[in-house]
């Protein structure tokens, strides 16, 4: 297989510069996460976050051949050489295909993202019907891998005013949980000015990125209605339920 | 250190989905026909003027060259305006899913080329 | 930002300029399919008829208060240096105001 990576030592390098690879594929490569260990064996400056390997923990998120996603869960069999991989757009580049995730999470911490719910506790657990609980569905598999937020042109040009969509859909999961008591708050704060959630072009490359086949832009259209107490879903989409990586 | 770090947005190597070819055209014909207004207005106060001003502005829009514009300013009205459409229905959940999305942004894009066309065939 | 014209605001006024300009463009394209005025006297009868006047002004309206939001959407995209920004924002709306007044006589000189 051969791959063009992008690389970066802030030490030395003036910009970044794609490295050409070429690596016979083994049996065991079924996902690009594969190859790009075995290469490290190749290559051992070669830098990239990684953890889990089977799409839960969001590290290693990187732009393949124009389109974010993660490498764990992507098919080597898909890939067009040569494989192009680059890091996040948008995001400061640490080094190699690490980038500055500070700006991203500060974003996610804005929309303040916890149950706020100041009522007596109960003797258990705040109760929710299997219904309520099911408003969540659609929103809660965000796994803050910033493949929508990184693809998303208006996140691009204003990173620390627009929330994002990776925030935004993390925004809906608390404005349509039941439990939550904040919601009026949260209304205000993101419909209170023309950045952190009007920025939305509906431009949907998020939903096209998403690796865990999240919709953010869907989320952000039914926050805006409840902004505009536009009575359509009110209650929170009906968001279909993610997609199985393979 | 933050401010020196480089960043990769080279537009030209990262993937555009349909959906984003449909609205970044959105947004070029918006500007598009937001500079035609002007023009627009001064061919209705001339042709509203006098019959010497009506018939200026109808020697004008015969020119080639100014056709050509006009279909420029036609497909940039059906692009805008079928786009729009499909933004406001999408404002409304309907047709928002990612599969009927993708859908409605090839009609759209091709929607609008296909009255350029037409308006060239009749013009030009 | 000023909080006058909030993003909220801004997203009704797009959408509701962009539906009356639609119903004003299908009558106005049925209007010219149907009735063609090829006279300057027709055509000058009919612009300067009451209703298609008040029809034309409220286009009009619905139009520039739709380029407003749109164009200053771009600028909220792209001018990041607030002066800047506010100076394009309000060479903007001089613009806007100026086609306004320049309808509104041209409009008002039918009716003399």
């Amino acid at each position: 297989m051969k791959l063009s990576i992008s690389r970066y030592n802030p030490e030395h390098d003036e910009q970044p510069y794609l490295q050409h690879y070429e690596i016979d594929l083994v049996a065991s490569d079924h996902m690009l996460l594969d190859v790009l260990l075995r290469l490290k064996q190749q290559d051992n400056t070669l830098s990239f976050r990684r953890s889990c390997r089977e799409g839960v923990c969001g590290s290693d998120a990187m732009n393949i051949n124009g389109r974010n996603g993660l490498a764990c869960i992507t098919r080597t069999s898909a890939l067009r050489e040569p494989v192009v991989i680059r890091p996040l757009p948008g995001f400061p580049i640490i080094r190699d295909l690490f980038v500055d995730m500070t700006q991203f999470f500060k974003q996610y911490e804005s929309i303040t993202p916890y149950l706020v719910n100041d009522d007596s506790p109960p003797e258990k657990e705040r109760l929710q019907t299997p219904a309520e609980r099911d408003k969540l569905n659609g929103a809660y598999e965000c796994i803050l891998c910033a493949c929508c937020s990184s693809q998303c042109p208006s996140y691009w040009w204003n990173p620390d005013k627009f929330v994002g969509p990776a925030g935004l859909i993390q925004a809906y999961r608390f404005i349509f949980d039941s439990r939550d008591r904040a919601t009026a708050q949260r209304l205000d704060d993101l419909g209170g000015d023309p950045y952190r959630l009007f920025r939305c072009r509906t431009i949907m490359n998020c939903a096209e990125v998403c690796p865990k086949g999240l919709e953010p832009v869907r989320a952000i259209e039914a926050i805006r209605l409840k902004i505009a107490q536009v009575p359509v879903h009110p209650g929170g989409l009906d968001m279909h339920p993610p997609k199985s990586p393979t | 250190m933050r401010s020196t770090r480089p960043v990769f947005l080279n537009l030209t190597q990262i993937r555009m989905p349909v959906g984003a070819l449909t609205s970044i055209g959105h947004r070029i014909t918006g500007m598009l026909l937001a500079a035609g207004v002007p023009v627009g207005v001064f061919l209705l106060d001339r042709s509203l003027q006098d019959e010497q001003g009506f018939a200026d502005v109808a020697v004008l829009l015969g020119h080639g060259a100014v056709k050509v514009a006009m279909v420029l300013v036609i497909w940039a009205l059906a692009h805008h305006l079928l786009a729009g459409v499909r933004h406001l229905l999408s404002d409304f959940d309907v047709g928002s899913p990612l599969r009927l999305a993708r859908r409605s942004a090839w009609f759209v894009n091709l929607g609008g080329a296909l009255v350029a066309t037409f308006a060239a065939g009749a013009m030009l | 930002m000023r909080p006058r014209l909030t993003g909220l605001a801004a997203w009704w006024v797009q959408r509701a300029s962009a539906v009356c300009m639609l119903l004003f463009i299908i009558f106005a394209l049925a209007a010219f399919a149907l009735y063609p005025r090829h006279s300057y006297l027709e055509w000058r009868s009919w612009a300067g008829s009451p209703g298609v006047a008040l029809a034309i002004l409220a286009f009009f309206a619905a139009l520039l208060l739709h380029m407003w939001v749109g164009l200053r959407d771009v600028l909220l995209d792209y001018a990041k240096p607030a002066g800047l920004r506010r100076l394009l924002l309000g060479g903007v709306a001089g613009a806007l105001f100026g086609i306004a007044v320049w309808v509104v006589l041209i409009l008002a000189r039918l009716q003399t």
